[in-house]
Order: C-alpha cells, then sequence, then structure tokens
C-alpha cells in the first residue's frame, strides 16, 4: 500500500513539475527561451559553422536566415504545436519565433522570442491548415473562455522549443564528420 | 507454428527498421460533434430551402464526424467518417438507402512527389465553394443557396504544382458529383488556380465542367476570403453554373459576401448576405432569393455555441407563413452547439 501511495506521489509531483515549466520575459516583457552554453573544446568558427548549418540544412523547411556575421546568426523559423489526445495527437497551430545565435570563444548563447501563435483548422479535405495569418503574442492574457485553452498552448509551447533547444546543443556539440566515417565502417567476416 | 512465429516476428521486425529510416507523422484523429434548437418563425419546417437545420422546434442532431490522416514519408491517406442526419440522410451520398447509413467525407490517399508537386486520388470534399459539410469549416450554422446547390463532394484524380506560397495550380478529373462510384463514367475536368496576392488575402478560381446536377454542366466558382486586420475579416463566394440542356432546371448564379468582426478573444460576429437565382429552363420560369444571416461564434476550449437569426425573401412565395398559406419570406432561430477535437 506504501508503494502504491509513493507511486501516486511520484507521478503527481512529475505531474506538477511539468506544469510548472514557463518561459521567462525579456527586457521588453516578451517571452523567452535563453540558453547560455560553455563550450571549451569547440572552436567559435566551428560553433558559428555548425549553426549555420543547423539553420540551413537541418531545419531548412521550418528556419528561414535572416542575417549572419563572425559571431552571430539570426532566423526565423515556425514549430508546429500539437494537441494531444490519449495516445493520438494532432496539430493544434504553430508558433512562429525568431532565434538568435552568438559565440564567443569557448561558449555561446542562444534564444527564441517574438513568439506568434496562429491557431491551425482542419479544411474541407481534412488537413490541418493556418485559421489566419496574423499571430497572437504568446504574451497575451486570455479571457476567460479561452483561458483553458490558452495554458494548454504555452505548455506545448514551451516543451516544444525546450526540445528545439535540446537538438540545437547537441548538433552543436557533435563532430558529424567523424560520426559519418564512424558509420560508414564495414566488418569484414574473413577474420575473427 | 515455429516458422510461421518465425516469419511473423521477421516481418514485423523488418517493417520497424523501414519505419526507423522513413520519416512517420504520428496517427492524426480529429473530428467534431453538433447539435442545434431551431425555431422556425411561421412554425414550418419546409420553410428551410438549404441544407441541414431542418427540424422545426426540436433539439436535434447534427452529426458525429471522425477524421483520421496519416503520413508516412511522402504519401499519406485521410479518411473522414460522419454519422447522424446532417452526415447522412441529408449529406449526399448516403453508403446505403433509407439514409439510415453514414457519409464518407473523405477518402483518398496522396503522394508529394517533391516539395511543389503532389496527387491525389480518391474521394475528397469538393474544391468548389466557400461552405463545407463539416460545422466545424464553416461560420454560419446555416448553409448558403450556393452551398446547397453546387456539389459537395468529388471523386477523382488531381494533380497540384505550387509554383510559390503565392500561386499553385489544381487540374484533375473526376466522376460526376456526389459519388462513391462514376455513373457516367470519368466525365469530368476541373482545376483550380489559388493566389495569395496580399499577405492575408487567399482567392481561389474554381471549374468543373461535365458530369454533374441535371445532367452535363459547367460549374465556374470564385472562392475568396481576406484577413484584413486581425479583428476583421472578409469572405466572397460567387459562382454560375450553367446546365448543357437548357431545358433541364437547375442552373444558377449567385453571390455571398461574408464580413467577421471578432468582438472579443472568444466572441466573433459574422453577417452572411446572399443572392441566388435559379435560371429559367423550358416552362420553368427563374426565381431569385436573397438571405441576411446573422451569427456569432462564441468559443470555449474545443466547444463553438453559434446563435443565429436568419431572413430569406422571394418574390414568388416559396415559404410558408403561419397559417400555411405562401408567402415571400421565411425566417428562423438557432442555437448550435459544435464541439471540434
Amino acid at each position: 500500500m506504501k508503494y502504491i501511495l509513493f507511486g501516486f506521489l511520484a507521478i503527481f509531483s512529475v505531474k506538477l513539475s511539468a506544469q510548472q515549466k514557463q518561459f521567462s520575459k525579456d527586457d521588453n516583457g516578451k517571452f523567452i527561451y535563453y540558453q547560455v552554453v560553455d563550450s571549451q573544446l569547440v572552436s567559435k568558427d566551428t560553433l558559428l559553422q555548425r549553426a549555420r548549418s543547423f539553420v540551413n540544412v537541418v531545419y531548412k523547411k521550418s528556419m528561414k536566415p535572416e542575417g549572419s556575421t563572425d559571431s552571430s546568426v539570426l532566423a526565423k523559423g515556425t514549430m508546429v504545436i500539437d494537441k494531444t489526445i490519449l495516445v493520438a495527437s494532432h496539430p493544434s497551430g504553430e508558433v512562429s519565433y525568431n532565434f538568435v545565435f552568438e559565440a564567443r570563444q569557448g561558449k555561446y548563447r542562444f534564444w527564441l522570442t517574438d513568439m506568434l501563435f496562429i491557431p491551425y483548422q482542419r479544411d474541407r479535405y481534412g488537413n490541418f491548415v493556418p485559421a489566419t495569418t496574423i499571430g497572437v503574442p504568446l504574451e497575451r492574457t486570455p479571457g476567460k473562455l479561452g483561458a483553458g485553452a490558452w495554458k494548454d498552448i504555452l505548455n506545448s509551447t514551451y516543451n516544444k522549443v525546450e526540445k528545439f533547444g535540446d537538438e540545437f546543443k547537441k548538433y552543436l556539440a557533435t563532430n558529424r564528420v567523424e560520426k559519418t566515417k564512424k558509420n560508414a565502417e564495414t566488418i569484414s567476416t574473413k577474420k575473427w | 507454428m515455429k516458422k510461421l512465429l518465425t516469419a511473423i516476428f521477421t516481418m514485423a521486425s523488418t517493417t520497424c527498421a523501414l519505419a526507423q529510416e522513413v520519416a512517420s507523422s504520428p496517427l492524426e484523429i480529429s473530428g467534431s460533434v453538433d447539435t442545434y434548437f431551431k425555431y422556425d418563425f411561421a412554425k414550418n419546417p419546409l420553410n428551410a430551402k438549404t441544407s441541414f437545420v431542418t427540424d422545426h422546434n426540436s433539439v436535434s442532431l447534427g452529426m458525429i464526424d471522425i477524421a483520421l490522416k496519416k503520413k508516412t514519408g511522402k504519401a499519406s491517406f485521410v479518411g473522414e467518417l460522419s454519422f447522424g442526419p446532417r452526415g447522412q440522410s441529408q449529406s449526399i451520398p448516403d453508403a446505403a438507402a433509407g439514409g439510415s447509413s453514414f457519409n464518407i467525407q473523405n477518402l483518398y490517399v496522396n503522394y508529394d512527389f517533391t516539395d511543389e508537386f503532389s496527387m491525389t486520388a480518391g474521394y475528397m470534399g469538393t474544391f468548389i465553394g466557400y461552405e463545407v459539410i463539416s460545422p466545424v469549416g464553416n461560420f454560419n450554422y446555416s448553409t448558403s443557396y450556393l452551398f446547397t446547390n453546387g456539389p459537395f463532394q468529388n471523386a477523382g484524380i488531381k494533380a497540384t504544382y505550387k509554383f510559390s506560397d503565392k500561386v499553385s495550380l489544381m487540374a484533375g478529373v473526376f466522376n460526376d458529383w456526389n459519388v462513391y462510384s462514376a455513373t457516367r463514367g470519368v466525365s469530368a475536368v476541373g482545376g483550380q488556380l489559388m493566389v495569395a496576392p496580399v499577405e492575408g488575402w487567399t482567392a481561389y478560381i474554381n471549374a468543373l465542367s461535365g458530369a454533374g446536377f441535371g445532367g452535363y454542366g459547367t460549374i465556374v466558382d470564385l472562392t475568396t476570403s481576406y484577413q484584413i486586420t486581425e479583428k476583421f475579416k472578409l469572405g466572397l463566394n460567387a459562382a454560375n453554373y450553367d446546365i448543357k440542356d437548357s431545358s433541364v432546371p437547375g442552373s444558377y448564379a449567385g453571390a455571398a459576401l461574408y464580413p467577421q468582426y471578432a468582438v472579443a478573444d472568444a466572441v466573433t460576429i459574422g453577417l452572411r448576405g446572399e443572392y441566388f437565382k435559379v435560371k429559367e429552363a423550358g416552362a420553368v420560369p427563374e426565381t431569385a432569393f436573397t438571405a441576411v444571416t446573422l451569427t456569432a461564434n462564441i468559443k470555449s476550449g474545443g466547444l463553438t455555441f453559434i446563435p443565429e437569426v436568419r431572413l430569406d425573401h422571394n418574390s414568388d412565395k416559396p415559404f410558408f407563413n403561419k397559417s400555411g398559406a405562401a408567402a415571400p419570406n421565411g425566417g428562423q432561430f438557432s442555437l448550435a452547439a459544435v464541439y471540434a477535437f
């Protein structure tokens, strides 16, 4: 019985901690996802090259480069937010954002801000498409009627942005050339 | 038995391995449920001259609609079924005689050859017109004369080429309107030009020629909407349908305007003003309807309440007054609840 209660408590705690995740606000009162990463093993030039590659190749379909200097990369992007019902889900909207990356020797930082939500609606062919072209800032305070749905959108957006951030950090820390070579290794059965 | 199990496991693991290599979206499940109350001011259900919302002084059912979609690599499918009066006897066609079965809304497969070029085959919601069968896709709960008299769905094969985000072209061959299998062969050709001249404004110029209502005919349609500001949206639908044999009734022309204004985050007020003319055919004279529908959409999560007042006019008196005599005007109030998931 003790174990069951402990299990429930653990699940409840995990759920609570998941709900508590939320965006910080920047100097202008806008939501921001801001990360500073220590990166002593990778040079500044390599970090920049990998950041450009992440925008131009990995996220080619959802990100558009806006500019680049010898220490920064700017881009605009969109990410699709899903609505989950038990095990199935469907897109509920998309969030557009501005992405900024800056590198220095031994560290880098990046942030996503200016987030706008565009709801999706199902079209006549059963596909989910944007219901409007004008996005709503994620910082807005919704009316009573839409408060619950807006909270779900904020939670889903935070989870997506956090996942994006993790993927970006992993990409910048990984040497793709070596990895490709390693994958291409062949195994001979002629010797033990 | 052992061999069979081994074969099944091998196939399953191969499928799993393949699935890892091909990008696959999760199975999407979505749909809607709707119900309504309608009161006809003349207490006569026959005053409803357009599709759905037919009952008077009754809490009545719309439909339950369930759609599945899955995309694996470049291939995808959509299957969408509806049950309930709106999706059965009041939709065309009903899968079984007697109006007690179901209606297929969409059942098609699609393949994206490139990011720009795709082909689709199966049974699809029509590309003609502004309004659709699903109440989730419409702002007003009652429907327009243009919707009621146009095609609901088309089975066929179509190819779409996207020149840019602002221009795309679709062309295809189709069965006659609203049938799962062709009764007159694959006998219609259709096309759609989409243009988006400025952000927020999208226009579709559609044409469909071949077997349709009343024999062979040609329909030309303009469907456009413009989100002018964050709060104000304007839609327009105009169409002309001519049946080849001019003695057969059913040719029509009309236009409907859809201004909508968001008065609060969750509340939007909209008007539909429509002019619709049934053309003269043989001994049947021309007749024209005008209709004004004032609708509100009040949203709370997935639920939308739709209160609506509708007034119709036709000087040829196709409506009925309280005593059952022919009248030039019809009017109704309805309150619908639509839940989308």
